[in-house]
């Protein structure tokens, strides 16, 4: 059989195809006049002639923007340019394996889930602070390297053929389990949708579990918006505490109250495997020494449920009773009050009347006391 | 939601916030809360077990006081004097409907009073203690006085459009209470005393009185006299 003649994209010449998605495909192709292999990526920039030259502009500004970025966690890409409806980027040739790949292999560590996430944080905070957003943060977009590297891969091309994707409802889609709740709402995005793309992937690699999972896309959506995540080291328990308050906020749907930059949840992720460190190594120390490794605080912030911030407080918002405060007796006269009790709890305040007043109030008194031997007094000097 | 398990009671529930806690890096917020923590068990300590429930907040703590509102203004003003520690705490207290929920994430409690309690830790700034106009209610009425240190802080509308009437404990405001007080019986001694000369003047006429009065006043002071003249021969002899 004769085989498949492989295409050439400008002076790109193509040796092999790696893999295909919805927005085109990836090939291994050599440039030749550097002597150069790169990645080739093929995005298909329209279906109709209507949308042609606008897919083009986005395409020629985005790819712009993505090759002004030269970050050690972020692909580089060297070129980019058109051939027909295709438009085509030339990129730096990883040799590594999608974060995707290392999930599905068994489970990662926390410290090696911990490294991932700031590894890419950090090199979100780079593209950020040039402008450019990421739009579809996922495990298959982040390629792990060799000596512990990280690449964050396909920067803007998610915004390339976004208008692609408008439903009848306006919505943009993207990878549903990855998206902000903003890009779900099809509201204005921002970087810090990027940053709750990372938090839901460092959820998913510390707890093995799929955060927003749904066997339809609107279910996911609902619960992308609506869904209230346990914290990681109620599924994990070698998750420290520490690591739930970061998770917590950059899975935040209100973006206000999110990380407001990538560098900050990296510094934050920093503290976090300085403190597992510190752990792993006090651990080893008590190993040696043969005694219990867990502190009662951490027992108690793993059995810790998802409280709701003042704000957000309703009357039928439930607040979990503190694990560290010792709550049974006054509970138990809550659940199952005395006579007495129930007459003194249950009685709503009444305005205080002149007697009760009298009784309990010592300037009252006195006053009343003044004013009663003032008018004896004078009553006296009247009539006496 | 979850199944109430319990009836109604009112109970004054104290608010903790730390102020702009989402906003503030990973390790200060944890730094805060074992801040907040140690406050807690300090003030706490105060109160009976079977008087106090604690419980946990995004935000801060809540601490639920059953039948004690004197005590729940003192562990407040307590817990704000953590703010010079570098605490930014602003409390909310209020007095109102609390009842223990179940469920399968463990025991918890729901209520309006809770909810009020934490509208009103919103509207509080940091270092400051803001009660509501039912936990002022609630404190007069079990102990008439004290409410005379809460001063009006305003009306205020919260984000469900619930007016909120509040008050600040102020030291100088139960100074002015008793001041008034002073005043009020100065003013009743020496208009009834007055009263009642004037009720003399016009029975007996103006010069009656007055010689009357003049009369007494020399009885008095012959009196006087006499008795003083016994003591010096007392203390001569």
């Amino acid at each position: 059989m004769a085989k498949k003649k492989l295409p050439q994209f400008g002076r790109y010449k193509i040796l092999e195809e790696l893999g295909r998605g919805a927005m085109g495909v990836v090939y291994k192709a050599e440039d030749p006049a550097l002597d150069r292999i790169v990645a080739l990526k093929t995005i298909i920039l329209s279906d109709d002639a209507e949308g042609h030259s606008e897919y083009q502009k986005r395409f020629l500004l985005e790819a712009k923007a993505a090759g002004r970025l030269n970050h050690p966690q972020i692909i580089t890409v060297y070129d980019f340019g058109q051939e027909g409806d295709l438009a085509y980027m030339a990129m730096e040739f990883l040799k590594g394996s999608e974060l995707r790949e290392r999930m599905k292999e068994g489970p990662i560590s926390v410290a090696e889930a911990v490294h991932i996430a700031e590894l890419v944080a950090e090199g979100l905070g780079y593209a950020h602070e040039r402008g450019v957003v990421h739009r579809d943060i996922k495990p298959s977009n982040i390629m792990l390297m060799p000596h512990d590297q990280v690449k964050i891969m396909d920067f803007g091309i998610a915004r390339m053929r976004a208008s692609d994707h408008k439903t009848s409802t306006g919505l943009v889609l993207g990878t549903p389990k990855y998206m902000s709740p903003e890009q779900v709402l099809g509201s204005p995005v921002d970087h810090r949708s990027d940053i709750f793309s990372l938090g839901v992937v460092l959820y998913e690699m510390l707890t093995r579990t799929k955060l927003f999972s749904g066997e339809e896309t609107q279910q996911i959506f609902h619960s992308v918006v609506n869904f209230q995540p346990v914290a990681p080291s109620k599924v994990n328990s070698e998750v420290p505490p520490m690591l739930d308050f970061v998770i917590e906020r950059a899975l935040k749907k209100d973006p206000a109250v999110r990380y407001q930059d990538a560098f900050e949840l990296a510094a934050d992720l920093r503290s976090c495997m300085i403190e597992l460190v510190d752990r792993e190594a006090a651990e080893a120390k008590q190993k040696g020494t043969g005694k219990s490794t867990k502190t009662l605080k951490l027992e108690a912030e793993a059995k810790k449920g998802q409280a709701p911030a003042a704000e957000a407080i309703g009357m039928d918002t439930r607040l979990p009773v503190s694990l560290r405060f010792d709550c049974s007796a006054a509970a138990a006269r809550l659940t199952n009050p005395t006579r007495r009790d129930r007459a003194i709890l249950t009685r709503a305040p009444r305005p205080v009347g002149f007697w009760r007043r009298l009784r309990r109030d010592s300037g009252a008194r006195w006053l009343f006391a003044v004013v009663i031997a003032s008018l004896l007094a004078g009553a006296a000097l009247a009539f006496a | 939601m979850n199944k109430a398990n319990a009836a109604a009671t009112l109970a004054s529930v104290v608010f903790l916030k730390i102020q702009e806690f989402p906003r503030r890096p990973v390790q200060e917020q944890a730094r805060l809360r074992a801040q907040l923590e140690a406050v807690v068990a300090v003030t706490a300590a105060e109160l009976l077990p079977e008087n106090r429930i604690v419980l946990d907040a995004d935000d801060g703590s809540v601490i639920v006081i059953l039948g004690d509102p004197e005590g729940s203004l003192r562990l407040a003003e307590r817990a704000v004097t953590a703010t010079a520690a570098g605490l930014p705490l602003s409390i909310g207290v209020n007095h109102g409907a609390v009842q223990m929920a179940g469920g399968g994430r463990g025991e918890g409690m729901i209520g309006d009073g809770i909810a009020v309690a934490a509208s009103v830790a919103e509207f509080s700034a940091p270092g400051r203690v803001m009660v509501s106009r039912s936990f002022r209610e609630a404190l007069a009425y079990t102990r008439p006085g004290a409410e005379s240190r809460l001063h009006p802080a305003g009306v205020f509308t919260d984000g469900g459009l619930r007016r909120h009437e509040l008050y600040a404990p102020d030291e100088l405001a139960a100074g002015r209470t008793q001041r008034r007080r002073i005043v009020l019986g100065v003013a009743a001694v020496i208009g009834l005393l007055g009263a009642g000369v004037g009720v003399r003047v016009v029975v007996d006429g103006r010069e009656k009185a007055l010689e009357k009065g003049l009369s007494s006043l020399r009885r008095s002071a012959l009196e006087g006299e006499k008795l003083l003249r016994e003591l010096r021969a007392k203390l001569r002899h």
